[in-house]
């Protein structure tokens, strides 16, 4: 099993956000994470990249315990989030911002030798593999054209494929995706899509919270679903979704019984 | 754009043949060294976005390290760097591991390394026997440097620390952009915009702030030692918040945008008092009203504004 969540809380104050929470991701699938408002669908990605430390519970990454470590840790460790509301380096151009996201494939390269290539007449991060790798990533996520513009100028469907351009910079074994189509436009969500098949076909594990069902049945190979920071529900995402507890979730106790 | 960078340094190189007034070219000297620490601050302030108040603490520690090492142990001022240079780096990676441990960010970084600078200020300012005390000690030697085809000679004489404090700059100028522009620059880049999503990008941002606070302190250190060799005498105030603010003064007139921006702010605050001659007060006013403007009127500096430069990942 690639990651294993057991029992997952955490509190702030007197609110439980999770309450014990467990599932698990094996490799090679796409798990979504259904869950109205507040349900506690980001939380959950934030305990398990590292932002906040769980209250109690278990994380279980390649059989190695990660919970509470900090989130660079669990960067190189190889599992990486994206943020709901994009976070960019606005100052800086498209391709700054993807280059500045090549921090752990040039340290995985390198190792100390990155000190070597601080030589004047080395340059590591000029390394060709790196540029054509940033490259690759920009014309993927169709930032090529815009390479050179501030982050600040970009659309918000262009922030949140940057946000994902640099996740995927990261070369992740698992990338944790906060809401990537919220916000989208159709065409976008097609572009998003054909980024995520790509990812997966490079063997990247998937890990997506969305509130667009459709396009979350459409992706996932299993799904959960939360409420109130309990799992109510897992299984195929259709099942899922067909799931009456679900259901009343999302829409009311109406709905559910109907 | 190659050709024009390196210009107002080989004008800088060549201006003792043509201009042979030692008052203008001391003027020079005292830019250039004070323009190393206002490179060297501009590091960790302006590309990785945390305001140190400790870096006239770590130029002044750099001063007295050098020269208690050279009377006390009777080595040449070279070696004496070695010290002054560890100590450095030892009082840094305290102070820094202190604050970046906390998260303090913003003024509470600057207010904790205040702090610090001034319980440094007050170590040397009252551990006597050693430092003198408000006295101050006196720097009699002066570094030997030995090169080929001029063999060794005392550098002494205003040229010789014209082109001795130049060599200091412009090794200053060349690590920061060495750093700058390799991976460590982009990291810094990633703190000072974004630490949240530093973070996630796997950049352990406690390590590269200790290491730009580490290396911009050095540097500072270097510049102290060259400082009180030139000048011959070393005091207490050398640590002082008015030596921080006028640093950070430089930096914010010359322009953080860039490497060599505070070099030209360094120009300005330290040739304006010569050029206009006024009563200490007044002075004070003056600088006030310039900085003032500066920052109202060209938030990027002199620099910035001119070259309309901006900082690059």
């Amino acid at each position: 099993m690639l990651l294993e969540v057991i029992g997952l809380t955490r509190r702030f104050g007197g609110l439980a956000a999770l309450s014990e929470v467990s599932f698990e991701v094996a490799s090679g699938e796409i798990l979504g994470i259904f869950g109205p408002n507040g349900s506690g669908k980001t939380t959950l990605l934030n305990v398990i990249s590292g932002i906040f430390p769980p209250s109690a519970g278990m994380i279980r990454w390649k059989g190695h315990r990660i919970e509470g470590r900090k989130p660079h840790h669990i960067a190189a460790a190889g599992i990486v989030k994206t943020f709901q509301n994009p976070q960019l380096f606005l100052e800086l151009t498209i391709h700054e911002n993807v280059a500045i996201a090549s921090h752990l494939r040039l340290k995985r390269q390198f190792g100390a030798r990155r000190f070597a290539e601080l030589l004047p007449w080395r340059n590591a991060a000029r390394h060709p593999e790196i540029a054509a790798r940033i490259d690759h990533v920009l014309a993927l996520c169709r930032l090529d054209d815009v390479r050179d513009q501030f982050a600040a100028s970009l659309s918000y469907g262009q922030e949140k494929m940057l946000g994902v351009a640099m996740a995927m910079m990261c070369e992740p074994e698992l990338l944790l995706l906060d809401e990537p189509a919220s916000g989208l436009g159709e065409d976008e969500i097609g572009n998003l899509e054909a980024v995520l098949r790509d990812l997966r076909a490079a063997a990247t594990n998937l890990c997506i919270i969305d509130h667009k069902v459709d396009f979350l049945g459409r992706i996932a190979d299993r799904a959960i679903a939360l409420q109130q920071g309990i799992k109510i529900a897992e299984g195929t995402p259709d099942a899922v979704l067909r799931d009456p507890r679900v259901i009343e979730a999302y829409l009311g106790r109406q709905h559910a019984r109907a | 754009m190659t050709a024009l960078r390196w210009l107002p340094w080989a004008a800088l190189a060549l201006l003792p043949l043509v201009l042979h007034s030692n008052f203008i070219l001391t003027i020079f000297i005292f830019s250039f060294i004070l323009g190393m620490t206002a490179v060297s601050f501009n590091l960790v302030f302006g590309f990785t976005g945390q305001l140190s108040m400790f870096h006239a603490a770590a130029f002044g520690i750099g001063a007295y390290t050098t020269y208690l090492s050279v009377s006390l142990w009777h080595v040449s001022f070279w070696i004496a760097l070695l010290p002054a240079s560890a100590l450095t780096v030892a009082i840094s990676l305290v102070v820094g591991a202190i604050c970046f441990k906390f998260k303090l960010k913003a003024f509470y970084f600057a207010v904790v390394t205040l702090a610090f600078s001034e319980l440094a200020r007050l170590v040397v300012l009252n551990w006597n026997n050693v430092t003198n005390g408000t006295l101050g000690l006196m720097v009699l030697d002066k570094p030997v440097l030995w090169l080929p085809g001029a063999g060794s000679f005392k550098i002494d004489g205003t040229t010789a620390w014209y082109y001795f404090s130049l060599v200091g700059l412009m090794l200053t100028v060349l690590v920061c952009a060495i750093v700058l522009r390799s991976w460590i620059g982009r990291c810094f880049a990633a703190i000072r915009l974004n630490e949240d999503l530093a973070q996630t990008l796997g950049i352990d941002i406690f390590r590269y702030k200790l290491l730009s606070f580490t290396i911009a302190n050095i540097l500072a250190a270097l510049a102290g030692s060259l400082y009180a060799f030139y000048t011959g005498y070393i005091e207490p105030s050398y640590l002082s918040i008015a030596q921080s603010l006028d640093i950070i003064a430089m930096v914010l007139l010359g322009g953080r945008t860039s490497i060599v921006g505070p070099i030209v702010g360094a120009f300005v605050l330290t040739g304006l008092p010569h050029v206009i001659e006024l009563s200490a007060e007044m002075r004070a006013m003056l600088y006030g009203l310039i900085l003032i403007l500066t920052i109202l009127l060209m938030p990027n500096g002199i620099l910035g504004t001119l070259v309309g430069r901006r900082r690059a990942a």
